[in-house]
């Protein structure tokens, strides 16, 4: 089975089917926008002074590019919770049982799902958000081949995140509460608008069971602290073995899900 | 050949008996079924709801485990190697679900098609000979939400082709079309059997359908198989009477009294209604009574209006199976 061509299968489709309308890319493009506004304004009225709390954790002048990297690696995971969520028409339409008739590869399908959508969902976004750092300025990178790297750790992580969701989607039609969890706390404890450090113990120790903690860790000290590739060497070690086990409990869960859909006809169900 | 010796599915269903208490039941949805379908060959699975008809579609299509029991197909262990069996293997379903309703038949098609690895020309022919060959050439293009039933039912009978299966499952193919459509289903069906040599089991509850299809029927009933035969010799085994409809000129009390007589006398049952055309008399014996009946007439030159032989079909047989059923 070849990997691009169920990547394409499922980018064909979900290009046609979820992305159908296209006022789907104004709020995809809109409400992100309006979040890096909230954001941003939402710190205006205290003090962003040298001697401010905030200033210890992020320097005040670089807010802005604190702010969009946040949205924008937000946007990335985010969308991908939402296309998760989707799972739930596959299962009402009975389309997820003629693809677990096919024989293609169900790690694959997820995996290819979630970056399918993800490109979809994210790149009107990204031009926005590209398109601002380059305005605000204040950009301090060692050296620019790092940015492309930092894109793709992003855009590999998302698909990683996205396909584990997926799996865990395939479960039931009740985990549409899993979009609850993955939403707001994500957004609040992987520091999006804040930075992790400033957190205490406990809300660190979340922080650091989502992926996009890491993250964004890796893109800020990529693109506002011009590290080099061996100042982010362990983070980058902690991503990735944060990864390969998501990966690997994708593969794990898919089978399981597969098989308990088999034994319970559970897949008929909704 | 594919091949289900023993089949059996339990399922466990869970039931609220309190805050958090869960009352376990086990049902048994198919017990002990043996099925064969060559390939060339239609096979019909008749029941009621709830039979077990739709759970034995779906073990045979590797979406549903079987408790217990072994399924082979061309030799192949369906059950150990899954994966082998999907690519020779296919089902088709009656009603509107099982498609992405804001793609077209094409994009559906090559989706579905991409996912059994085909691609590059080989997937665009493919697609493109199918959406022929259910007539949907015209409307390849529409979004399937615009679609009528039957072209949605047509699109169905292209995917479950997709990838050119040796078995083909069909679960009430034909459920809620007009018949101009159904008809045109059915022979699509035929040509597939007999000559793409496809082994093909349908579920149907339109029994003169099975009856025009299939080489031979299993009927199940809670599972469990009641019984296998070609239609014509479920109908000769369960139905034995013959029925004889005849519209004679009215007749008066005394020929009916001797006309009663002498098919009481033969062991002839009748029944007689008085209608604006004459008089109507339904007679049934375990034997065609036709000539009989006709000797009697010309005994009395009684003039006959209309004579019809009716022959019992499928669904006499299966009606009379469960009558029978019940009375047990």
């Amino acid at each position: 089975m070849n990997l691009l061509n169920v990547i394409w299968a499922e980018m064909k489709k979900s290009h046609r089917h979820n992305f159908n309308n296209r006022l789907m890319y104004f709020s995809l493009f809109v409400w992100p926008v309006i979040q890096f506004v909230d954001s941003y304004y939402a710190f205006k009225p205290f003090n962003l002074g040298q001697d401010s709390p905030l200033s210890r954790f992020v320097p005040v002048e670089k807010l802005g590019l604190f702010l969009i990297t946040g949205c924008l690696a937000y946007i990335f995971f985010w969308s991908l919770v939402q296309s998760a969520w989707m799972m739930g028409y596959e299962r009402e339409q009975g389309t997820l049982e003629i693809i677990l008739l096919t024989p293609a590869p169900r790690t694959l399908v997820m995996f290819s799902r979630a970056a399918a959508n993800l490109l979809e969902a994210v790149w009107l976004f990204s031009i926005f958000a590209v398109l601002t750092i380059l305005f605000m300025g204040g950009l301090h990178v060692a050296h620019w081949w790092l940015i492309p790297i930092a894109v793709v750790i992003l855009m590999l992580s998302a698909i990683v995140w996205g396909g584990f969701l997926n799996t865990i989607f395939l479960f039931s039609r009740d985990a549409g509460f899993l979009y609850t969890i993955f939403e707001a706390p994500m957004a609040f404890f992987s520091g999006v608008r804040m930075p992790v450090m400033a957190f205490p113990l406990w809300a660190k120790m979340i922080a650091y069971a989502f992926p996009l903690t890491f993250v964004l860790n890796i893109l800020r000290s990529i693109v506002l602290d011009g590290k080099n590739l061996s100042a982010i060497f362990q983070p980058l070690l902690e991503l990735f073995l944060i990864l390969l086990c998501l990966i690997i409990a994708s593969f794990i869960l898919v089978r399981y899900a597969e098989k308990h859909a088999k034994e319970t006809g559970n897949l008929t169900l909704f | 050949m594919l091949e289900a010796k023993k089949l059996v599915k339990y399922y466990t269903m869970k039931e609220k008996s309190g805050w958090f208490a869960r009352k376990k039941q086990q049902i048994k949805a198919v017990n002990g079924l043996d099925l064969t379908i060559k390939r060339g060959e239609i096979v019909g699975l008749l029941g009621v709801n709830g039979a077990g008809k739709t759970t034995t579609i779906k073990m045979l299509s590797t979406l549903l485990a079987p408790t217990s029991g072994t399924l082979s197909i061309d030799g192949i262990d369906a059950l150990q190697q899954p994966e082998a069996i999907k690519r020779r293997i296919n089902m088709i379903a009656g009603g509107e679900r099982m498609l992405y309703w804001r793609l077209s038949a094409r994009e559906n098609l090559m989706y579905f098609g991409r996912l059994y690895g085909l691609r590059g020309s080989a997937l665009k022919n493919q697609c493109d000979e199918l959406i022929k060959k259910v007539g949907l050439a015209e409307s390849a293009d529409r979004p399937v939400e615009r679609y009528s039933k039957g072209m949605k039912q047509r699109l169905q009978i292209a995917r479950g082709l997709i990838n050119d299966p040796d078995y083909l499952f069909l679960d009430e193919p034909t459920l809620g079309l007009d018949a101009p459509v159904a008809r045109q289903l059915r022979g699509m069906v035929k040509d597939l059997a007999k000559k793409k040599n496809k082994g093909i089991l349908l579920t149907s509850h339109y029994l003169e359908e099975v009856e025009e299809l299939c080489d031979h029927v299993y009927i199940i009933e809670k599972g469990h198989l009641l019984l296998h035969d070609t239609p014509t010799r479920i109908i000769q085994t369960i139905v034995k009477d013959r029925i004889l409809l005849v519209v004679m000129d009215r007749l008066t009390q005394e020929d009916w009294t001797w006309l009663r007589q002498e098919l009481d006398n033969r062991g002839i049952h009748t029944q007689k209604n008085e209608t604006d055309e004459g008089t109507q008399l339904d007679m049934t014996a375990p034997f065609d009574l036709t000539a009989q009946f006709i000797a009697l007439t010309h005994q009395r030159n009684f003039h006959l209006l209309r004579l019809e032989s009716k022959k019992p079909n499928l669904e006499d047989a299966i009606i009379r199976l469960a009558e029978e059923r019940e009375l047990l």
